[in-house]
């Protein structure tokens, strides 16, 4: 078992002078239970980090999304180097940008256009002007429990700073119920100026959910006629799923897709894509940040995407989730329980169904993570390309030491 | 009857369609006020030797009734106070309150209720009642010190985590934003406990009704956990970085945590109407 001594004592540092020590989705406050995970890392390679009490992890939560090709990959790394020696944040934009735009716009199907921000926020932020400028409307339409970023709109009513105001004019529908979109449309016909989802639904402490047969193209179709701009949040999903965007891999076609996490294996930036309809629109709505133009980060969302070329890597990604979801779930069966597998093979959702409190799946996430497989309970896991057989396989024993100490303490029962 | 002061910050705004009806500041303040508030008067004298000393006599119970609004009931016997919101039949002393407003009134002591039943008990109501809501302050209100005394502050920390689940129930079913946040609570029972040995309170989340109970339950859905009754205390009244606690584990979540995220929404609002 793990020792996280000097994990807690940084953090007690850390809050008396950063609210709530480490904010944000990094909270160990989201982590049930926050005990037993480090806070603070010393370093990472491949799918491993170390914390700072010199614990080794394999990791899959893969700093949430951003790294996709493992940590430090040494294409990346090299490109994004070179790029700050030559200057990174500059008078004047780099040609690496023109560079980056044409290749984005000659893999991602169906999008002529591409700019660049830094965080998905950025790009989600911007599509909803972009959307109300083209159509003149006010009006968006989202998933119930979909996540966006963290601005006020994007955060539900009732959240700390976020006021009812704040939400006026973002109607939210189920999840994979066209005909809910529907009806809003029909309530508020030439009033929506978009749709807004992610390309499968992946809330947090819930299963994930795929499109249903003929989901995509339903909405299409409806945004089609009624002048709505369709927008895709491929934030999560994007370069994990399908390298010429999610929406492909789903058989239809958005108006605009907002990429960030797995463009630069883990440099900041971010992309809003579009087609070409909405390019005059976008060049006249006006919308900056001081570090957008750097362009190391332009640098290595080159050499990532190339490399994900390269090494196929949503083929390498699926098949590692296949035998990470295949191994876990024998694993809890030989103990009499079900782990329920949903989402995409790459980004994989775990649940202890025999528990709907899912204590037991806390506290086995728990164990693993003591026993130096890092699983967070709440949050779909992310697979790299640098998981490895020997990681898989040492993980899956990992699990099954961990059914073991879970059913001692509870039996086959609820956890407590 | 003693001073609470009630502050709301802000008006409310207009209402999101399709949204049920809701109450405004003054009907939750008089709901908060005579649920929230008033039963803690069941804890004081059971826990309060000078209240417990006020009431061993008594044998009499209160209505208390707002036009239009809340009932509240208190039943006075064998040196035990009874507080429920079901009626009481016969009660000794009925106790009534043109609106929302004239209620909260009197809770600032700013107004007198118009006694409906009970004249012959006018002495009881000038003088015996308020000395023991004045109790009540005592405890709700705290002097500058007296929470560094052990027991105080075991009483203290009661009544809050007792006010604030009340009061959280009260805001779930009529409070606007509050009714938003208890839609993505959904069904189930939460609870709140005080390591290691309580007190504890559970509220749960039923398909027609949300129900509040002073005591802890085997098998909650959501459990919140606070290390000891300091860190409860300096939690209910603001006083902690609640993420960092949870962090170093002085709190502890366990089960469906998106039920507290939502809770916490709630309780958060509390201070808007009680403070």
């Amino acid at each position: 078992m793990k020792s996280y001594k000097k994990s807690l004592s940084l953090f007690q540092r850390a809050a008396k002078v950063i609210p709530c020590g480490i904010y944000g989705h990094f909270s160990p406050a989201h982590l049930v239970i926050p005990t037993a995970y480090p806070f603070f890392t010393s370093r990472a390679k491949g799918s491993h980090f170390w914390d700072v009490d010199g614990n080794e992890f394999i990791d899959y939560m893969c700093a949430y999304g951003p790294v996709v090709l493992g940590y430090c990959q040494p294409r990346v790394e090299a490109a994004a180097r070179a790029e700050y020696a030559r200057g990174n944040c500059v008078t004047g934009a780099s040609p690496l940008m023109i560079e980056l735009a044409e290749y984005m716009t000659a893999h991602i199907k169906g999008m002529d256009w591409a700019l660049f921000a830094k965080n998905g926020g950025d790009v989600t932020n911007f599509s909803v002007m972009v959307a109300r400028a083209a159509t003149g409307r006010k009006k968006i339409v989202l998933i119930k429990g979909g996540y966006h970023g963290v601005q006020p709109w994007m955060q539900s009513p009732g959240h700390m700073g976020v006021m009812m105001d704040d939400h006026a004019n973002y109607i939210r529908v189920p999840w994979n119920d066209f005909e809910a979109f529907e009806k809003v449309v029909r309530e508020h016909r030439g009033e929506i100026a978009g749709f807004m989802a992610t390309p499968y639904h992946h809330p947090v402490f819930q299963d994930s959910e795929l499109p249903a047969p003929g989901y995509w193209q339903k909405i299409e179709a409806l945004c089609r006629k009624e002048g709505i701009v369709l927008i895709i949040d491929d934030v999560r999903c994007g370069f994990r799923l399908d390298l010429a965007g999610s929406h492909n891999r789903y058989g239809f076609t958005p108006d605009l897709v907002c990429f960030c996490k797995a463009i630069a294996n883990g440099h900041p930036i971010s992309a809003l894509m579009g087609r070409d309809a909405l390019k005059n629109t976008v060049a006249e709505t006006f919308f900056t940040g001081s570090y957008w133009f750097s362009s190391a980060p332009m640098a290595a969302a080159l050499a990532c995407l190339k490399e994900l070329q390269r090494i196929k890597a949503t083929e390498v990604l699926a098949d590692r989730g296949k035998k990470l979801a295949e191994g876990l779930t024998q694993a809890a069966a030989s103990h009499g329980y079900n782990l329920a597998f949903s989402g995409e093979p790459a980004m994989p959702y775990f649940r202890i169904t025999d528990d709907e409190t899912q204590v037991l799946h806390q506290e086995w996430c728990a164990e693993c993570t003591m026993m130096g497989a890092y699983l967070a309970p709440h949050h779909n896991w992310f697979m790299t390309t640098s998981h490895s057989d020997k990681d898989i396989k040492k993980t899956i024993d990992i699990a099954d030491k961990a059914f073991t100490i879970i059913k001692k303490r509870y039996g086959s029962g609820q956890g407590r | 009857m003693s001073k609470y002061s009630l502050i709301y910050l802000r008006e409310p705004g207009r209402p999101f369609p399709g949204e049920g009806i809701t109450m405004n500041n003054q009907e939750i303040k008089a709901n908060l006020n005579l649920h929230a508030v008033l039963q803690n008067i069941e804890e004081l004298t059971v826990l309060d030797r000078e209240a417990a000393d006020m009431v061993k006599n008594w044998d009499l119970s209160i209505r208390f009734a707002v036009r239009k609004g809340p009932r509240a009931f208190l039943n006075f016997s064998g040196g035990r106070c009874t507080y429920t919101e079901e009626p009481v039949r016969k009660p000794t002393i009925s106790l009534y309150f043109l609106s929302h407003e004239h209620c909260n009134k009197m809770f600032d002591d700013k107004a007198a209720p118009v006694i409906l039943k009970g004249f012959t008990r006018i002495g009881f109501l000038l003088k015996d009642f308020p000395k023991l809501t004045k109790r009540l302050e005592y405890y709700l209100k705290p002097a500058e010190g007296l929470l560094s005394d052990k027991k105080f502050l075991e009483v203290n920390t009661r009544m809050t985590l007792n006010t604030a689940v009340f009061a959280a129930r009260d805001l779930a079913r009529g409070e606007r934003d509050s009714i938003m946040n208890a839609e993505q609570i959904g069904l189930g029972t939460m609870m709140i406990k005080v390591l290691p040995g309580g007190p504890a309170v559970t509220i749960d989340f039923g398909k027609n009704a949300i129900s509040v109970k002073k005591e802890e339950t085997s098998q909650p859905r959501c459990a919140l956990y606070f290390k000891n009754v300091k860190i409860a205390n300096d939690f209910f009244n603001g006083r902690i970085d609640t993420y960092s606690a949870v962090a170093c584990g002085d709190v502890a979540i366990r089960g469906l945590a998106l039920m507290l995220d939502s809770m916490a929404m709630i309780l958060n609002r509390i201070p808007k109407y009680l403070s």
